[in-house]
């Protein structure tokens, strides 16, 4: 891990706001990766279930020597083969480092205690009762469950951060790992119950202590920065958010938070319903590396929703989108093949919308292959001193039209 | 924010608010930020109620009213004894967060207790406002709840409180604000512009002498606040201050508003206030709106009594001019129509019509009884210039409700009638249309809306109308009248061809002339000898019915005739004088302006090519808008904002102003309208009487060229005979010079929104919002312009007012084809192809050169200080010859485009 520059702590009051500048409130000391961003489109990760498919596991891998007990199926957890199959999702981070992603994913998506409760918990639900805060309380805090996700995030995280820093030395390119934190099972701007619009299953508090133990051990496990994506529910991202600050803040560190929601075809947050717009006066306060949008939507449908985002938001943005719409005759179960993705994600660039791209559901190692070529050589977005009602192309392209 | 916004927002000190509910909410400068104070506890016993008995889910319905009656805000209070706050804040905003409709909106967690602000943060999925925090208990505490605050991602109410107490004088109000901004932005790092300081709005008029200037010293403060703590925002409980005067909501609802205008003034963003405890502040009595003032202001130590026995006498009046205000409910329904004619509402019309009709008998007899005695009463007071233009569309917006109301029912009665065979007589038809080309419209609205007042049956062919379209649809309805309407000076040929069109066909009925560049003369010199029927020339919407009159009616049309045949020969006599006294086009060039060259007055360009703006704030444009064409259009002539002011239309110039405030509200708020932009700088130079545009600054290969006219009257003194092209550094200079070109329009989306308030029989408004884009257009030029001249690296610089900018108080112009100092309108071509003008910005020009949406400006910009606007006047043969060869185009065609300043007649 000799070419680790970790540059990640920085100082809280190295941030104090200018009044003269309101980027300036915006930028804390530059993140290596922050500079790649002004320079060119850095290239994030595919999907991690899509890929694993590819590899024909069994409930039996899946288990292990370690879960072979388990009273419930736990194929869909994905997230437990990077304790029961390392190999594999080594292989798989390698794959995607070799493709060119110069920012990985942890496996972690659903490793916290609330989402594993799924797994291995009774729902009482299926005995006449009801899932509620009271219920929610046994689990946030269940040694089990917060062991396991401890384990699930240190160890993904260990071994991203170990193919990361092998591929780059190998290749002389700085490569990142992001702590995935992802939308969790439940939501705390819906009730579940038509007859009562205020009820919610579970508290702020619950949602955040369980992202608190999600944090700190990806911290734990070495990621460079985090990353709260498929946000669903905007208020279940502010309890990701706040539980953030807390554990930076506990812990003295600074480490760059990108954030990405999912939207449905109004350009909405799936769950909440929020705007992008809304969404970035939502969470700008937490002067994020990167905002952008992932998962639900094809790249052809989520084009007007970024270019929403890309106008509004003052950092850099991020578009990884599903592989079109799921179609279960394609081997990937989505739609559109590499050179698809590579060309919309090409207009995406040539739109000036976009400073990460990448891919979420249905996209494998060649699909970000190909999404990486295309995109050589492309100027990223401008942010920061972005003027957001030009249009289409960034000043510095319409001047040469002359 | 970017970098183009900052540079706006700098020059004023100013950053939006922004916060979110599920849709984000953008303060507009200079736009009260309107809080729904309802659902409050402490303030609204009804929503109290609710509370204690659990009926969340009505609870909510307070809530939605507000967000329904306008709330940008929704501010939600749980402070009361018998509430358990953190549960109730919890269950409600959880329970609101299912209502979309009211989800949308931020929310402002209102509570003393820090407890009831946590929990409500937690149920934020977007950027509320916490209200609120204070040094009462230090700093220490202080610095922790606003770093809490900035973790949840919220801005912040701060009261001027500190650990000694509540500061109620202008000093401590500014201390200890400015404090608390130090910790909060030096040390906390929260955003300076989510800092909304409550600098205490305490009670006036207690009679408490040192209670007196608490008024002033909140206005102050928030004046001192505005101007010394960058970006930070002001709020306050405005109710407290009329305290004094609790059971007389005559006075307080006077003192509300009063002192908000004066707060508001002194930049105060937002407030606590319910909204039906607020006199709007034009309609406060006039006595009584000095007295309050006097309190508010402090100015005589005797205010106080002075107010509250004035006060006495008015208690319970408030409730009598309710009772006024619904007492013409209670007259005769032919009174009651009358009424709702002459101050246009339009609440009861439809009902009313029908009662009428069932009374009557007969739908035409509602509309020649009641509603025709009704419209004559505006007819008068509007001939007596006791009701203006703006009342008159309003009247004719009720008219029209109730005419369609009747419509079926009249259809019904024709077609019983010719079944039985009689023949039904119709009232004068008059055919309005914009001519061929052209696609401005206002006017010809206007007098279309006062004609069908006035009971004419009026046909609007709409506008870009070819002659052959005006004439069948004429002879197929059996017109009485045809009223033809243009603006730019290639209708004028249109007319004329109309008017000869109509001799051909043997036409017998009267032309009318109306439109801004037409006029008498010209209607008199070069329409009127085409047709040997009366071809009149309406100078406003309010000659169009006494005009229509006279031709119409047999009595009075001879008489009319002849005055007006008698008058119009005058003018062709006073028009055959002599003609303007010229120069040859060499003299011309030899006279041209004198401007010494130098390098250092040729200012380099940060950039050369294209740029657009799509999608431009219109809030923005809103700030750059010159209002006094405004108040023309209306037919209210003078100044603003003097006419505001002004003896006799200054009221209804406000109420005007109001509406149409009121109106571009909802135009931004809802992005009814959009504005678009193109616009380029290319390297240039002037060749005679041309500008070369070179395809880059190498400067050998052109890419397009400009032709100018050059004036040849002969003119005293040393006065030169000026052309634009004189402003562009010549090429024997060796000077790098620039020329820029720009389109701006503010008009897409503007036919929809008015066929929308059409279709709903609401010419009003339609006006109404064709005038008002017409004036962002212009102010779109104005601001663009200023932004040019940044870009341009000369107007950096300048620190000018919206009053300077309208007086044109900066350096270079920006000419239009078609206008005065370059008249070709031909050339709009070349700046199309230049900017691509019609991809870009969807602006398409017409075969007269007009331009599509016609709230749209074209033109030119020049930057030499020596640059200046020019009335090119009346040019002779020998330039029109050499204006064509070097344009490539036949000479006829230019004299045809050139028609108004030819200095001789090409005919002969």
């Amino acid at each position: 891990m000799a070419n680790r520059s970790a540059p990640r702590c920085v100082s809280a009051n190295d941030q104090g706001p200018r009044t003269n500048n309101e980027d300036n409130n915006m930028k804390r000391a530059q993140h290596p990766l922050e500079k790649i961003l002004e320079d060119r489109i850095a290239i994030i990760d595919g999907a991690m279930g899509t890929t694993i498919r590819t590899y024909g596991m069994k409930e039996a891998d899946i288990r292990g020597e370690r879960f072979k007990d388990a009273k419930k199926g736990l194929l869909n957890n994905g997230d437990l083969f990077s304790l029961t199959q390392p190999k594999m999702i080594c292989d798989i981070h390698r794959r995607f480092l070799e493709a060119g992603a110069d920012i990985i994913e942890t496996n972690t998506f659903g490793a916290t205690s609330i989402a594993q409760s799924e797994f291995f918990v009774d729902d009482p639900r299926e005995h006449g009762g009801r899932k509620d805060p009271e219920f929610y309380s046994k689990i946030v805090g269940d040694p089990f469950l917060e062991g396991l996700a401890w384990d699930i995030n240190e160890q993904s995280a260990k071994q991203c951060r170990e193919w990361a820093d092998r591929v780059a030395t190998a290749t002389g390119r700085q490569r990142f790992v992001a702590g995935a934190i992802g939308p969790l099972t439940v939501s705390l701007s819906n009730s579940p119950d038509a007859d009562d619009p205020g009820f919610r299953v579970v508290t702020f508090d619950q949602v955040k202590a369980a992202y608190a133990n999600q944090v700190r051990a990806l911290i734990a496990g070495g990621v460079d920065l985090l990353l709260v994506e498929t946000i669903f529910d905007s208020l279940n991202a502010k309890a990701a958010l706040v539980a953030i600050r807390e554990v930076l803040d506990e812990q003295a560190k600074q480490l760059p938070v990108m954030i990405s929601a999912a939207v449905g075809r109004g350009g909405e947050t799936m769950i909440s319903a929020q705007t992008p717009e809304a969404f970035w006066n939502a969470v700008r306060h937490v002067k994020p590396l990167s905002v952008g949008l992932n998962c639900s939507l094809g790249p052809d449908l989520m084009y007007p929703f970024l270019e929403e985002l890309s106008e509004k938001a003052t950092v850099a943005v991020s578009a990884y989108p599903n592989a079109g719409l799921p179609n279960p005759l394609s081997e990937t179960g989505f739609d559109l093949g590499p050179p698809d993705m590579a060309r919309y994600l090409s207009e995406f660039a040539d739109g000036g919308l976009i400073n990460i791209a990448g891919g979420c559901c249905g996209n494998t190692p060649e699909h970000i292959a190909a999404i990486a070529k295309a995109l050589e050589g492309k100027p990223p977005r401008k942010f920061g001193t972005q003027l957001t009602y030009e249009s289409p192309a960034p000043p510095s392209e319409i001047a040469s039209q002359a | 924010m970017s970098a183009s916004e900052t540079a706006i927002a700098d020059a004023s000190k100013w950053r939006p608010l922004r916060l979110s509910g599920s849709q984000p909410f953008t303060q507009q400068q200079g736009v009260y930020i309107v809080i729904g104070e309802r659902t409050n506890v402490a303030g609204s016993p009804k929503f109290a109620k609710l509370i204690k008995d659990g009926k969340y889910e009505e609870a909510v319905s307070i809530a939605r009213q507000q967000v329904e009656n306008g709330a940008n805000v929704l501010d939600v209070c749980m402070d009361e004894g018998m509430i358990d706050g953190a549960v109730a804040m919890t269950r409600f905003l959880q329970v609101l967060a299912s209502e979309p409709e009211v989800a949308k909106v931020p929310i402002m967690v209102d509570s003393s207790k820090w407890e009831v602000i946590e929990a409500g943060l937690k149920c934020l999925q977007g950027k509320g406002i916490v209200n609120s925090i204070s040094l009462k208990e230090g700093e220490e505490k202080f610095r922790e709840h606003a770093a809490t605050i900035l973790k949840y991602g919220a801005a912040a109410v701060v009261m001027a409180f500190d650990e000694q107490g509540q500061a109620a004088g202008y000093e401590d109000k500014i201390r200890i604000c400015e404090r608390a901004y130090r910790i909060l932005v030096d040390e906390v790092g929260f955003p300076p512009e989510d800092i909304i300081f409550d600098p205490n709005i305490l009670t006036v008029a207690t009679g408490m002498e040192e209670h007196n200037n608490y008024a002033v010293d909140y206005i102050n403060a928030t004046r001192w606040i505005k101007s010394n703590l960058p970006y930070a925002k002001v709020s306050g409980g405005v109710s407290n201050i009329s305290f004094s005067f609790r059971g007389n909501n005559v006075v307080r609802e006077a003192i509300h508003s009063a002192f908000l205008y004066h707060a508001i003034a002194a930049g105060m963003d937002m407030g606590i206030v319910n909204a039906g405890m607020l006199e709007v502040y034009e309609e406060i009595e006039p006595e009584l709106k000095v007295m309050v003032e006097d309190v508010l202001l402090n100015r005589r130590p005797d205010a106080t009594e002075r107010l509250v026995d004035y006060g006495e006498t008015l208690k319970g009046a408030g409730k009598a001019s309710e009772k006024k205000a619904a007492e013409w409910r209670n007259g005769t329904v032919e009174e009651r129509l009358a009424h709702a004619l002459v101050k246009g509402i339009d609440t009861h019309v439809v009902a009313d019509t029908e009662e009428a009709r069932v009374k009557l008998g007969r739908p035409l007899a509602v509309i020649e009884g009641p509603l025709m005695a009704g419209m004559g009463i505006v007819g008068d007071l509007f001939g007596a210039g006791k009701m203006f233009l703006p009342q008159v569309v309003k009247s004719a917006r009720v008219m029209k409700k109730a005419v369609a109301h009747l419509t079926p029912y009249m259809e019904a009665e024709k077609e019983a009638k010719a079944a039985a065979g009689e023949v039904v007589k119709s009232q004068g038809k008059i055919i309005l249309a914009t001519v061929k080309g052209d696609v401005h419209d206002i006017g010809k609205n206007i007098v279309g809306v006062v004609l069908a007042c006035n009971n004419y049956e009026v046909i609007d062919l709409g506008v870009m109308v070819p002659c052959e379209k005006i004439l069948e649809r004429a002879k197929a309805i059996n017109a009485d009248l045809i009223g033809l309407s243009g603006l730019i000076t290639p209708s004028l040929d249109e007319m004329v061809h109309v008017a000869r069109e109509m001799e051909r066909q043997g036409f017998k009925l009267p032309l009318l002339i109306g439109g801004a560049t037409t006029s008498r003369r010209h209607t008199a010199v070069k329409i009127a000898p085409h047709y040997s029927e009366p071809v009149v020339h309406i100078v406003d919407a309010s000659r169009a019915v006494p005009v229509t009159t006279s031709l119409l009616s047999d009595e009075s049309k001879p008489a009319f005739v002849a005055k007006h045949r008698a008058e119009y020969e005058a003018v062709r006599k006073a028009h055959a004088s002599p003609k303007q006294p010229t120069v040859s086009i060499e003299v011309a060039r030899s006279r041209r302006t004198p401007i010494e060259w130098r390098a250092e007055d040729i200012p380099q360009p940060s950039f050369t090519g294209v740029r657009v703006l799509d999608n431009f704030p219109l809030a923005t444009l809103r700030e750059f808008i010159d209002w006094s064409p405004f108040f023309h259009t209306w037919g209210l002539k003078g100044v603003y904002p003097r006419i505001i002011e002004h003896e006799e239309h200054g009221e209804q110039a406000r109420q005007l102003f109001k509406e149409g405030n009121a109106l571009l509200d909802v135009v931004i708020e809802k992005k009814l309208i959009t504005a678009r932009a193109v616009y380029g700088l290319f390297p240039a130079n002037a060749v005679g009487d041309d500008v070369e545009l070179y395809t880059d600054d190498k400067r050998d290969q052109v890419r397009e060229r400009f032709h100018f006219l050059r004036q040849q009257a002969n003119k005293e003194g040393s006065e030169p005979c000026r052309c634009l092209s004189d402003f562009i550094a010549p090429e024997e200079t060796g000077l790098r010079d620039y020329i820029g070109a720009f389109a701006v329009t503010s008009g897409i989306g503007l036919k929809e929104l008015c066929d929308s308030y059409r279709a709903n029989h609401d010419d009003y408004n339609a006006i109404m919002a064709e005038a008002l884009a017409d004036r962002l257009a212009e102010a779109f030029a104005e601001c663009l312009h200023r932004r040019v001249r940044e870009e341009w690296g000369y107007g950096c610089s300048e620190k000018l007012s919206n009053e300077d900018l309208i007086h044109e108080k900066y350096r270079g112009i920006r000419p239009a084809p078609g206008y005065p100092a370059c008249p070709d309108h031909t050339e709009k071509g070349t700046l199309w192809r230049l900017l691509d003008v019609k991809t870009n910005t969807g602006i398409q020009i017409t075969e007269s050169f007009a331009m599509w949406p016609g709230s749209s400006v074209s033109g030119l910009y020049f930057a030499h200080p020596e640059s200046r606007y020019l009335s090119l006047g009346k040019i002779e043969r020998d330039q029109v010859v050499d204006y064509a060869e070097r344009k490539g185009m036949d000479v006829r065609e230019v004299e045809r485009w050139l028609g108004q300043n030819l200095n001789y007649d090409p005919a002969e």
